[in-house]
């Protein structure tokens, strides 16, 4: 897979959640352009394509963002902010996927602009069941604006 | 002569100047006194500053030190919430895809192990679930305002439709009247209680819940009656007591959090919480709330 034509791209420094996440995603068929990166910080590096995806084109943009929230280095409010402060990114659909169930946190990433907030359940079939169906949701159901503009200049 | 006429002339004086001598050692004295005084009450006045200062910055460190204190709570509770639930699904999650992925592998008794593992997970879950509750009804700003807890209880039962499907349930609200309150933790002493009862009340063919009122002087008293599986009054002590339980797992689930957490809110309210109840008639659990809340 090119990744210039990246569907899905998993933020997760957790490896056994990301293998379980892609596991629920492979349900629905969505893991075929999903790309996982393991921390906020190469995440931005991706998204804006700098440091080791300086090579990627900027201009190709995921469908959609899994972003975990504690996280080493650039946590995932950060990097969530970053991309909706961006006038090129901040389109491009993300969706928490985290742990927590705090209030702070859930509000926080309202504010910033997030496109939607999933706790991970802690039960295997009540997990598999909120991934796939979200996944299913922002990439087969839900519809973007067809033209992403380039920038404002 | 002169000094004879001078002498008798100033002698006349003498008793006078006498006078205003005495006077003058006298205001000199009391002068002296006042500024012995003023300058005692100063020094005292100076001692008290001084000493208020000192037990300020005593109370600063002190504040300071219960809001580290406080941060640390919140950040433990944080850290649970966040942290321990991720090696629990783990756990959950990879004990499944072993029953998924080598289902021909594994005979029965090895499919139900891996199940014991997933029990437990999930009681885990749960626990940490309301250790947070607990936690958070403790240190949740309180937003007060007046509630009609007849509808909240109305509203939390049908709820627990999941619960009461297929089951005969009398569910009953009195006239009971309104409350001041915070609406999130009164909704939650509602769903404990009234979820315990529904809970309690299983295995009876029919379930009878009663929300009801009892008037006192300064307080409201509400209830919530089942008839229940009850408890022995002699195990009462234990019965808000964190973690504690008085039915095994096998009879009920549940992590002994639920009484707590709403003697914790009531408290918070200025009410009280008590109980009673007998072993298989049922249980009534009371919460007092002052009718006028400052």
């Amino acid at each position: 897979m090119s990744l210039d034509e990246v569907e899905i791209l998993l933020v997760e420094d957790n490896p056994t959640d990301a293998e379980l996440t892609i596991r629920a995603l492979k349900r629905k068929n969505l893991i075929n352009k999903l790309v996982w990166v393991k921390d906020g910080a190469e995440a931005l590096d991706f998204i804006f394509a700098k440091g080791i995806y300086s090579k990627r084109n900027v201009d190709d943009l995921p469908k959609l963002i899994l972003l975990d929230l504690r996280m080493p280095k650039v946590d995932g409010l950060e990097v969530l902010h970053e991309i909706k402060a961006n006038e090129k990114t901040k389109r491009i659909p993300v969706v928490i996927l985290t742990s927590s169930k705090e209030d702070r946190d859930i509000v926080e990433s309202y504010k910033l602009g997030v496109n939607s907030y999933v706790s991970k359940p802690v039960e295997f079939d009540e997990f598999i069941d909120a991934i796939s169906t979200m996944g299913f949701y922002w990439i087969l159901i839900n519809k973007p604006p067809s033209e992403v503009p380039h920038g404002t200049d | 002569m002169l000094i004879n006429y001078t002498l008798i002339a100033v002698n006349p004086l003498a008793p006078l100047y006498t006078i205003f001598m005495n006077a003058e050692y006298f205001f000199g004295l009391l002068l002296f006194l006042l500024i012995v005084l003023m300058v005692a009450l100063l020094t005292e006045r100076i001692e008290k500053v001084r000493r208020l200062r000192t037990l300020n910055s005593e109370l600063t460190r002190e504040t300071v030190k219960l809001e580290d204190a406080n941060n640390e709570l919140e950040a433990f509770a944080y850290s649970v919430s966040h942290d321990l639930r991720v090696p629990l699904r783990a756990i959950d999650g990879f004990s499944r895809i072993v029953i998924e992925d080598y289902e021909k592998d594994l005979d029965e008794e090895g499919v139900r192990l891996l199940n014991v593992v997933r029990d437990n997970t999930k009681k885990m879950g749960q626990l940490i679930d309301d250790i947070l509750l607990l936690s958070r009804a403790g240190r949740q700003e309180m937003k007060i305002s007046e509630l009609d807890m007849s509808s909240l209880a109305k509203n939390i039962y049908a709820d627990f439709d999941q619960d009461t499907k297929g089951r005969t349930v009398i569910f009953s609200v009195d006239d009971i009247p309104r409350a001041m309150g915070d609406r999130a933790l009164l909704t939650q002493v509602f769903t404990n209680l009234i979820g315990n009862a529904i809970k309690f009340t299983g295995d009876k063919d029919i379930s009878k819940i009663e929300v009801g009122f009892k008037d006192a002087k300064d307080d409201n008293i509400y209830y919530v009656k089942d008839n229940g599986a009850g408890f022995d009054m002699k195990y009462y002590d234990k019965l808000f007591g964190l973690f504690q339980r008085l039915h095994t797992q096998e009879e009920f689930q549940g992590t002994g959090v639920g009484l707590s957490i709403v003697q914790r809110i009531v408290s918070r309210h200025g009410g009280r919480v008590w109980g009673e109840g007998e072993l298989d008639k049922g249980a009534t659990i009371y919460f007092s709330l002052p009718k006028n809340l400052d």
